[in-house]
């Protein structure tokens, strides 16, 4: 797994520049064009008017691994698919972080039962995830805190406040 | 070498120079900041398609190129007299029959892509190449 965790950085780098590239890269997360079941269905709803991922500027979705540098991975991942979503990871170029959407992406949700054949039992079996959002499905909101949750690994403190229970 | 000429020479040449570290530092910078290596599951990574499922069968196929005959009249209408302005300039300094025969053979040359697309049914309006219905 150090294989597929560790990156070495650049030959030269300045703490400063590095924080506002953290900064920059927190604040403008490339998303990647796909959805794999009923998640997607609430990521669109996330990216769309009323939840407006815009507002954090995480609205570009890319239909490119190469100009993404985050992979939402929102629904099930079957055995059959499961190498084409490795292989848009692959394409991915660094830095790049994975997003776990719904109980399927995580654990493979309703889907694990003794016997079964056909599915993923969570996409850290494929390639490391950064922030697992659970939920089936989970609400916009949800996926929101979790673009909030990745934009605080990066930069180390969060920009926006807790929304407080209800 | 004068003086002027060796200074207009300079200044190619530094313009020449900033054209080259313009092009080049980028790709150094990019160099120096870039990560180590990109994290990879399949080792696809550096696999020359732009993205998506890998490809079926090589490249280096043959295929129909519709847009060559559109690049031959580029050439004949536009080209052609781009190239036709230098000898105008020098031909006013120095008119001659020799010179007249060789603008003629050039005109003349670049006419038969003229000829070959007037062939070919470029210039007429239900043409055969475009026509979704033949």
């Amino acid at each position: 797994m150090d294989e597929q965790t560790h990156v070495p950085p650049g030959l030269i780098h300045f703490a400063a520049l590095d924080q506002m590239l953290d900064l920059a890269r927190a604040n403008s997360l490339w998303p990647l064009t796909f959805g794999l079941a009923c998640c997607a269905i609430e990521m669109m709803a996330t990216g769309a008017a009323r939840f407006d991922m815009a507002r954090f500027g995480c609205e570009v979705f890319r239909p490119s691994p190469r100009q993404s540098d985050l992979m939402i991975v929102c629904g099930t991942i079957n055995k059959k698919m499961a190498p084409a979503v490795a292989t848009l990871y692959d394409q991915m170029p660094e830095p790049k972080w994975v997003l776990a959407m719904g109980n399927c992406a995580i654990s493979g949700g309703p889907f694990v039962f003794p016997g079964q054949y056909a599915v993923v039992e969570g996409v850290d079996k494929l390639f490391p995830v950064d922030v697992y959002v659970p939920g089936c499905p989970p609400r916009p909101e949800a996926l929101i805190e979790g673009i909030l949750e990745l934009e605080k690994k990066l930069t180390g403190k969060r920009r926006w406040p807790v929304a407080p229970a209800q | 070498m004068d003086k002027t000429a060796l200074l207009d020479l300079i200044y190619v040449m530094a313009f020449f120079a900033g054209g080259v570290v313009l092009a080049v530092a980028p790709m150094i910078i990019a160099y120096l900041l870039a990560p180590g290596r990109t994290r990879h599951t399949q080792d696809k990574t550096l696999d020359v398609i732009e993205c998506g499922m890998p490809a079926i069968g090589p490249a280096w196929i043959r295929y129909g190129v519709v847009y060559y005959l559109y690049a031959l009249i580029f050439v004949a209408f536009a080209v052609d007299v781009l190239f036709l302005f230098p000898v105008a300039v020098i031909y006013n300094e120095k008119p001659g029959w020799c010179e007249t025969f060789e603008v003629i053979l050039f005109v003349g040359i670049l006419t038969l892509v003229i000829v070959y697309a007037w062939m070919k049914g470029v210039f007429t309006w239900t043409s055969k190449l475009m026509s979704p219905r033949d």
